[in-house]
């Protein structure tokens, strides 16, 4: 892998190569670039899991012309086919080089928690909901019961914007989150469920279920259950897999088509 | 181009939550959570995931300025700290060194909250120090 990333990077191929170093100990996303090609000897590719592909799209709007080279897991992928979808890369400009999700052949990997999901304490058993849950596990609750776990989780938000700022999907300049009108201010928790909520219906058909919002979240708010109820729902009435394809997701306004009709019933 | 992801350590509290600095061609893009760092573990809170806003600021102070008849006058290092010396010393010879006090952050460092505490102590000669998160 390593002498294939300097080919790129020697041969033009690439102009940056997005993938991570270990750096003060710490496993971190590095910009192997042609000018430093030794350093491509530290390339690793975990255990860490940081957006890459959000990284590229920074790169991308500073030089548009730059291609780009990444590691990409299978969420990454997911995630750069929703980006390609949005315009905000090009299919021609990323280059990837496919990793496994696990770094070591025991599969030992304690960041993803599309892997290993924390294991909920006794509390939360018993008035939350636990991390990446199915939608079908949270609804063997009753309505009442599950209103009640999830405004349980919703209060403990402290309104950090994490679970937006970290997903590698939102890239939108103006966010209804930070729009008054739809989302009083100066109040925490936010209102909820109302600031969840809003969230949650824009990551239909964008969210990749990558679990880097979850990853991020201080209160542990089990925001993947909630996202992929909504994306449940999309492949329900559109038969779309968000990110598993790099066609026209059915929310796009722009363009004179309508690319994706809902399934018949 | 020159993309770089600079590991720091947030200087909004106390804590020492460990962030990376996204900095392409020498401007700070984003702030993001380090995954491993011991202290925070890839979570941050509003301020820690806003650090580079006020770096990129267009109102961000980058020169002193001096009061002068009552408007903030641009002035240089030298002049500011003379100034604020001469003040110090009348202040001090007119009312005594508690008159003074010295107000430190958590946004600095702790070696830099000692001297501040050291410069009250040893050059003004007063115990008025305190700290922002008690204000």
């Amino acid at each position: 892998m390593k002498t294939e990333v300097k080919r790129w990077l020697e041969t033009g191929i690439v102009d940056v190569f997005l993938g991570y170093k270990r750096m003060m100990n710490h496993p971190l996303p590095y910009c192997f670039v042609k000018a430093d090609l030794e350093a491509v000897d530290d390339l690793i590719t975990g255990p860490a899991r940081y957006s890459l592909e959000k990284i590229a799209t920074h790169i991308a709007s500073v030089r548009p012309d730059l291609k780009i080279g990444m590691l990409a897991r299978d969420c990454n992928q997911r995630a750069l086919n929703v980006l390609f979808i949005w315009n905000q890369l090009s299919p021609d400009q990323v280059k990837t080089v496919n990793v496994n999700c696990c770094p070591s052949n025991l599969k030992q990997h304690g960041d993803c928690s599309y892997l290993e999901p924390e294991k909920a304490g006794t509390y939360k058993q018993r008035v939350g909901l636990g991390k990446a849950l199915d939608p079908q596990a949270v609804e063997e609750f009753s309505p009442q019961e599950r209103l009640s776990r999830w405004m349980y989780e919703f209060q403990k938000c402290i309104k950090c914007y994490g679970c937006r700022n970290i997903c590698p999907v939102c890239f939108c300049k103006a966010c209804s989150l930070e729009n008054k009108e739809l989302i009083g201010t100066g109040a925490l928790p936010p209102e909820a469920p109302i600031f969840h909520l809003v969230r949650a219906v824009h990551m239909a058909g964008r969210c990749i279920d990558c679990g880097l919002c979850e990853d991020a979240c201080p209160v542990d708010i089990p925001l993947r259950s909630l996202y992929r109820k909504v994306n449940e729902i999309v492949v329900a009435v559109f038969d779309y897999e968000t990110g598993s394809r790099p066609d026209q997701s059915p929310f796009s306004v722009l363009g004179d088509t309508v690319a994706l009709e809902p399934k018949p019933i | 181009m020159q993309c770089k992801l600079v590991p720091s350590v947030c200087s909004y509290c106390g804590t020492g939550c460990g962030i990376l600095f996204e900095v392409i061609d020498g401007r700070i893009h984003s702030t993001l959570p380090m995954k491993t760092h011991p202290v925070n573990e890839g979570k941050l809170c509003i301020k820690g995931w806003n650090l580079h806003e006020h770096v990129n600021s267009d109102l961000r102070l980058k020169q002193p300025l001096v009061k002068t008849y009552g408007r903030f006058i641009k002035a240089d290092w030298d002049e500011a700290i003379q100034i604020t010396a001469e003040r110090f010393r009348e202040i001090i010879a007119k009312y005594g060194p508690d008159a003074i006090g010295i107000l430190v952050s958590a946004k600095i460092t702790n070696e830099e909250n000692y001297l501040a505490q050291k410069f009250a102590r040893a050059a003004i000669g007063t115990n008025n120090v305190d700290h922002c998160a008690r204000l």
